[in-house]
């Protein structure tokens, strides 16, 4: 008897608690209901529709024609998307010569006065659109008129002005440049929130046994960002291999095909011919691209998780 | 602390102190020098009259500035500037009332499947956005929303609503715990807590992320160019870039380009200082 009651008694408080959650619930979830409308339908609906284009061709109505595989037989059997990987993969290792310029500003305005100001004068670029710095560096670097290199002849540092557009290396490295300059500031965002996160008194210890700064910066400093260091990494790699703006306004993508990364196929497919099926065909490769770089730097932050989180 | 340890330890580290102090300036010298250099000449060449850059390249301040680029820069420009700042205000408004709410209930509340849709916002980060401008080009065409403001405030929701709703999260799961109760105990339902003594609070946050919003709708060049037409809504930046790939050749004015590229990046640049305040803290910018 004294049994059921309790049964009884349980089963209201329950009940009651559901009512409670569900109505609580209720303004949670009509609160989240816009982010899961634009995540579901813009962010992942969009990227499943994509993939399923990957397999059709779009007549001249813009009608889904299925082609199965067809698109990515013509992607990989075409020189220029290997041509352009190679430039995709070659732009995407701007990321280190971006983590470096970073990680020596950080330390730097670490030990230094007018931090605040410091830090605000390095983010400049990163503000600037990138079109926009693509379009100043077009002009600072133009053979003949931009100011560098006519004063790099006068001073003797090279023997004539370099016309970087006409060949491949050069028009390359005329666009790292530009994506270090204008992307570096990123990096550098999330190293010194990391830097400023390590406590004093590691330093003071490794002083008063005697180390030195390179030693502490090798011993406490390095280890102690890793995690930073991880994330700036894998962000900077997905962003630099899907860089488009930059590269387009300052080569177009060329000379020929040399410095058209495969964002810029994706670019070229779409706009003007509307090829959508091998546009979104080279979009797939590029996530599949994007992710064997990223995915095992991933792994490793997720393998020392008490290197704490950042930004 | 410090200063015994100096003491104790001597003159190993004076020098050693000094080697490093001037490494660290002459760093901070080279990368200001880096950084605002370029912005020196661009500014200069857009003061410069055309004569003296072709006749002297590697001039670099003008002798007899002129003001002729930048009102000619401005004129060009007009549109897409009214263009860029309708596009940009619309996103930022649905970006706020997107990204609060939901922003809201993942920083103060608990539900079933948060951690799944949480991990199913910050992963979207982590896939390059630019494939989604394909489907989204060709969903545009077919639905009408293709060179309309509203496709483009819809479509740039794509890039500010994870980033949003991660800082945002931060910031009002670190405000104090029983802030809604204590309102609750005054009389105000659970949802006028949040909008009476939650919103007020996070107002420098709320300001920082429209700003983001605000920003982010003023760069973004790729899908805005896909999305619109010279005819319709193209933003300025877009005017930018067809300036320069316009096919006029050898004969590109670049004092004309170099005035739209300042007068283009400038706001940009200035919100982001602005927006940094109410950020300080919450994403360690």
């Amino acid at each position: 008897m004294l049994g059921v009651t309790t049964n009884l008694s349980v089963f209201r408080q329950r009940a009651i608690n559901a009512k409670q959650v569900l109505r609580r619930d209720w303004l949670t979830y009509s609160m989240l209901l816009p982010v899961l409308v634009i995540m579901g339908t813009l962010v992942w609906g969009s990227l499943l529709d994509g993939i399923w284009m990957s397999f059709h061709e779009f007549d001249f109505l813009g009608r889904r024609v299925w082609v199965g595989l067809d698109n990515y037989a013509y992607v990989l059997g075409w020189d220029t998307f290997w041509t352009s990987l190679k430039a995709t993969i070659i732009f995407g290792t701007v990321t280190f010569s971006q983590l470096l310029i970073a990680l020596i500003a950080a330390v730097a305005v670490k030990h230094a006065r007018f931090r605040d100001y410091l830090s605000a004068l390095f983010v400049i670029p990163y503000t600037i659109p990138g079109l926009v710095s693509g379009t100043m560096w077009v002009f600072i670097l133009h053979p003949d008129l931009g100011p560098i290199f006519p004063l790099l002849v006068d001073y003797g540092i090279i023997n004539e002005t370099i016309y970087w557009g006409t060949s491949g290396d050069t028009a390359m490295a005329v666009i790292m440049f530009a994506a270090t300059w204008a992307y570096w500031p990123l990096a550098f965002i999330i190293l010194t929130a990391s830097l400023d996160g390590i406590p004093e008194e590691h330093y003071e210890t490794a002083r008063v046994y005697g180390a030195s700064k390179v030693q502490a910066f090798f011993h406490i400093t390095l280890p102690q960002m890793k995690g930073a260091i991880l994330i700036a990494v894998s962000l900077r790699t997905i962003y630099n291999l899907t860089k488009v703006s930059q590269p387009l306004q300052i080569t177009g993508g060329g000379p020929g095909f040399d410095t058209s990364v495969l964002g810029i196929l994706v670019y070229r497919f779409t706009e003007g011919s509307q090829r959508f099926g091998l546009a979104m065909t080279v979009g797939v490769i590029l996530v599949i691209v994007t992710m064997m770089f990223v995915i095992p730097y991933i792994r490793s932050f997720e393998r020392d998780t008490n290197t704490g989180g950042v930004a | 602390m410090r200063l015994s340890v100096d003491t104790l330890t001597g003159a190993r580290f004076d020098l050693e102190d000094l080697v490093f102090r001037s490494s660290v300036y002459l760093v901070i010298a080279g990368l200001a020098a880096l950084v605002l250099i370029p912005l020196v000449i661009v500014v200069a060449v857009a003061f410069t009259p055309s004569s003296e850059l072709f006749e002297n390249p590697a001039v670099w301040l003008p002798s007899e500035p002129t003001t002729q680029y930048w009102s000619e820069g401005f004129v060009e420009l007009q549109e897409g500037l009214i263009h860029s700042f309708v596009i940009s205000v619309g996103t930022a408004v649905i970006a706020l009332f997107v990204t609060i709410p939901g922003a809201y209930v993942f920083g103060r509340k608990e539900f079933f499947g948060k951690r799944f849709v949480f991990y199913a916002i910050i992963l979207s980060l982590l896939f390059p956005s630019i494939v989604l401008v394909v489907p989204v080009t060709a969903r545009w065409l077919e639905w009408g929303l293709y060179n309309s403001y509203h496709g483009l405030w819809i479509a740039f929701q794509i890039f500010i609503t994870p980033f949003a709703i991660w800082i945002l999260r931060d910031y009002f799961s670190k405000l104090p715990e029983n802030l809604e109760e204590a309102a609750q105990v005054y009389g105000c339902t659970e949802f006028g807590a949040f909008v009476r003594v939650i919103l007020p609070i996070a107002r420098p946050a709320l300001i920082a992320v429209g700003f983001l919003a605000f920003l982010n709708g003023w760069n973004e060049f790729l899908f805005a160019n896909l999305l619109t037409t010279s005819s319709g809504v193209q933003p300025a930046i877009v005017v930018l870039y067809s300036t320069l790939h316009g096919g006029q050749g050898e004969s590109i004015a670049w004092g004309i380009l170099m005035a739209e590229a300042i007068i283009i990046g400038t706001p940009p640049a200035v919100l982001y200082f602005v927006a940094q305040r109410g950020l300080r803290g919450t994403f360690g910018a």
